[in-house]
């Protein structure tokens, strides 16, 4: 036997040493020219559909430890279910992760050689050694967090939840180091005194190329995006199993579950303008000219797109609320200062107005937003001004008019042109109206967004402390509303991550390598829209699966009985 | 009887859309608003009414089995649809004006690495073989008195160069640096984030100017002392531009002598 086995060995390692004298003996094959799409697209597209996939892994997962640790609080086996049906799916995605990952790899070995190679040797420890062990042991983690589910019940659920939320955290610094590199790309570190940026990155060390500028940005605005994609991708999840529900019990726990999905999609969601502003605000402060390229020329309109799409994403995530307190028995009697109502008429004026004389974060301009969120609550207590108050439909109305008028505001360009250095009296704004376009109109518009969106959910919360909610008997088109959330949220996130590679212009890592490939321009809008379309599609569709597979074919029993309708104060 | 005052609300909530809609549009025209942001307000009304119509909408009828897969099915075609068709409405920025732009300054970095040598090397190597071949053809059918003329070819590089424009090479690096995002020349560009540069020629020296290129804290625009602090101008050229463009910026920049506009005052600081 031992014979036999070092003869093989023997076998092996001849066998290797042929195969490396055969290749020593070729010469390099060419670069890969991706058919049809061309190189860069083709890269384009696999890297978007696997940071989607990426981006559902990292985030079901915060969702459902959330989701666990609230059944185990309230003892309310409906969250249990929850968690444990996202993990289903969570699981089943993370496969389609590391395929499109390792997918990744070999499109960018194969069409980009130099550049691949000069970024692998630049970040070796990480691509090499941190990044395959921290997926390694999270794919450990995953896999015993959902296999033990059933078995870590009772007495041993809290070290279940420990579990999740070790899962949670060995996710999130997994997104933080393979961000290192991702950042790196857009702003390299700052070359240090007396040195070219060349012949610092030469000599610095990994951490000084991962602490980057946008790193943390990043950071921040992909673990939020996360969350509220994984919220929405919940409520996705909970339309596809409404619609195909048979009984009265699975329609209620699923529009349960769709509530609840988007009610942490819409809370994270209210976040993620700021983390946008915060990574654009460092890419600005790495090197000023990328702000105008963003906001003024190639990619002015990627971002007139999406205010668009935010608008829109605001719109559907109120509407559900509305959808959702119209099935609520005894709403008509919920009632909110009228205070509020005006406040949020006059917010985006006040607002854009005070940030224009004092920009945060100087202190006059956080008085003014502290008094103009507080007032109305002291107002409506006072004797004689406490009964100034509007219904919730009012209010809502008031707040969908102003969303609206918000968008309208955020969508307002200096010019209607592709680049300021076409712009024209035809297409550009009035000069007495420049400031629309200017940041703190922007900001104005988005805090009014996030306000009234606070106030619906207020109004939501005070519904269902005085009424009675009917799970199960929301209006059908609620469904499409979730859906509708859930294309929307990948669509932007498609179009954000386009537009975050576009600002390294015609390099690999910015100001440091060059693309020399003849497709290292500015793509146009329509071009983008095509192909980011395409992905969410084909995303889409994969998730689409892999929710009738998990779930529709092995349909659960329902957990309880909440279809019958119960005052949410006495349940 | 639902379906009839469900009617009446669209057609009651359309009408006030259109003429809100119209009342924008004329109070835009009156205050100058040009016509393509007349059509955004009136789209906004439009949509406004979409808004308030879906929300007294009655509510949907459930849809089962093959109806709802196939409302699923038409449903994403009509966003894909949608988003598609709103990206492609917005300008749209031609990369071919871009193209040129890339093609002249990553020529020279090209030409720099050790693709770019091999790729110049071959690329001799043909032209020379093609002259070779061309002047044999000539030989062969004018005979051996006949006297060949030898066109002498120009290099294509540094043409500009040679015509010693350095100013117009100048111009030609603050069109393809973008110095015109950030300041104002010849009344175009700027919007505030730098300042004027029209006469900066009268201010400041060829030295000066290179100086506050490569170190832009070298030297402040007198009013612009936010900006200064924020470190505002990148500190990028020193690495980008090779020594001659930048030769050629500061020549372009020197020529620059328009005293009636006002360009603000340069201070040393270190």
């Amino acid at each position: 036997m031992k014979t036999l086995n070092r003869s093989l060995w023997i076998f092996l390692v001849l066998c290797l040493g042929g195969v490396a004298a055969a290749f020593g003996q070729v010469p390099d094959a060419p670069p890969v020219d991706f058919p049809y799409a061309g190189n860069r697209t083709g890269v384009w597209v696999v890297a978007q559909l696997h940071i989607l996939f990426a981006a559902f892994i990292l985030g079901a997962p915060i969702f459902a430890v959330v989701a666990e640790w609230l059944g185990y609080k309230n003892n309310d086996p409906k969250y249990d279910r929850l968690a444990k049906e996202v993990i289903k799916v969570t699981v089943i995605l993370y496969s389609m992760t590391a395929l499109t990952g390792g997918l990744f790899i070999f499109v960018l070995l194969g069409t980009y050689p130099d550049f691949s190679t000069w970024l692998i040797k630049h970040f070796f420890l990480v691509f090499a050694v941190i990044y395959p062990l921290l997926f390694i042991l999270e794919t450990i983690i995953l896999y015993t967090y959902f296999y033990s589910w059933d078995s870590m019940k009772g007495a041993k659920k809290g070290r279940h939840i420990a579990l999740g939320i070790l899962l949670n955290i060995v996710g999130t610094v997994t997104l933080f180091v393979i961000d290192g590199p991702t950042s790196f790309m857009n702003t390299p570190a700052k070359a240090a005194e007396g040195l070219s940026l060349v012949e610092f990155i030469q000599t610095a060390g990994l951490w000084d190329k991962m602490a980057n500028y946008s790193w943390m940005p990043l950071n921040l605005h992909r673990l939020v995006g996360n969350v509220t994609f994984g919220g929405f991708i919940a409520g996705l999840i909970a339309a596809y199993m409404f619609m195909g529900s048979k009984t009265d019990e699975e329609r209620s726990y699923y529009d349960w579950m769709g509530f609840v999905g988007n009610m942490i999609g819409v809370g994270a969601l209210l976040l993620l303008p700021f983390m946008g502003y915060l990574l654009a605000y460092e890419l600005c402060d790495y090197d000023a000219s990328i702000c105008p390229y963003m906001m003024a020329d190639q990619l002015s309109m990627f971002f007139e797109m999406q205010g668009a799409m935010i608008g829109l994403i605001f719109l559907a995530s109120n509407y559900y609320i509305w959808l959702s307190l119209k099935r609520i028995q005894g709403v008509d009697q919920v009632r909110i200062s009228g205070f509020v109502a005006l406040v949020v008429l006059l917010m985006p004026a006040i607002m854009g107005y005070t940030w224009k004389m004092f920009p945060p974060p100087e202190w006059q301009s956080l008085i003014v937003l502290g008094a103009l969120v507080v007032l109305p609550a002291i107002l409506g207590k006072i004797p004689g001004l406490k009964n100034f108050t509007v219904s919730a439909f009012t209010m809502i109305k008031v707040g969908f008019l102003m969303i609206v008028v918000a968008d309208a505001i955020w969508m307002t360009p200096h010019g209607f042109v592709p680049t300021q250095g076409l712009a024209t009296e035809e297409v550009e704004l009035p000069s007495w109206a420049g400031e629309l376009a200017l940041m703190p109109a922007k900001n104005a518009a988005a805090f009014t967004l996030v306000f009234l969106t606070v106030v619906n959910y207020i109004l939501y919360n005070r519904a269902i402390k005085r009424g009675t909610i009917i799970w199960g008997k929301i209006d059908f088109a609620s469904q499409f509303v979730l859906i509708f959330l859930a294309f929307s949220a990948i669509w932007t996130m498609g179009l954000m991550g386009t537009v975050r590679s576009l600002t390294r212009k015609y390099y690999h890592v910015y100001n440091l390598v060059p693309d020399f490939s003849p497709e290292a321009f500015t793509p146009t809008l329509a071009y983008s829209a095509w192909w980011i379309t395409g992905v969410t599609i084909v995303f889409y569709a994969v998730v689409s699966f892999a929710i009738l597979v998990t779930l529709k074919a092995g349909s659960p029993k329902p957990v309880g009985s909440p279809a019958s309708p119960i005052p949410a104060e006495a349940k | 009887m639902a379906n009839q005052s469900f009617a009446k609300s669209v057609m009651k909530k359309a009408t006030i859309g259109v003429i809100v809609g119209v009342l924008l549009v004329v109070g835009a025209k009156f205050t100058h608003f040009p016509y393509v942001f007349q059509v955004m307000f009136f789209i906004y009304a439009m949509l406004g009414a979409l808004v308030f119509i879906l929300l007294d909408a009655p509510a949907m009828k459930r849809l089962e089995g093959v109806k709802a897969v196939g409302a699923l099915v038409v449903f994403y075609l009509l966003l894909s649809g949608l988003y598609i068709a709103g990206a492609s409405i917005l300008p749209q920025f031609d990369p071919e004006d871009e193209k040129g732009k890339i093609e002249k300054i990553l020529k020279p970095r090209r030409a720099q690495t050790e693709q770019g040598k091999a790729d110049e090397l071959i690329a001799r190597a043909k032209e020379l073989d093609e002259r070779a071949q061309a002047l044999s053809k000539q030989l062969a059918s004018l005979g051996a008195e006949a006297q060949v003329e030898v066109v002498e070819q120009p290099s294509s590089a540094g043409a500009g160069a040679a015509t010693g424009d350095v100013i117009a090479l100048g111009k030609e690096q603050w069109e393809l640096q973008e110095c015109y995002n950030c300041h104002k020349l010849f009344g175009q560009g700027g919007k505030k984030r730098g300042p004027e540069l029209d006469n900066i020629g009268n201010l400041m020296t060829v030295d000066q100017l290179r100086e506050k290129i490569l170190n832009p804290k070298s030297w402040k625009a007198e009013g612009f002392d936010k900006d200064y602090d924020k470190g505002k101008m990148p500190d990028k050229y020193k690495d980008l531009m090779f020594p001659k463009e930048i030769d050629a910026l500061v020549a372009f920049l020197s020529s620059l002598k328009d005293a009636s506009v006002k360009t603000p005052k340069p201070i040393k600081m270190n």
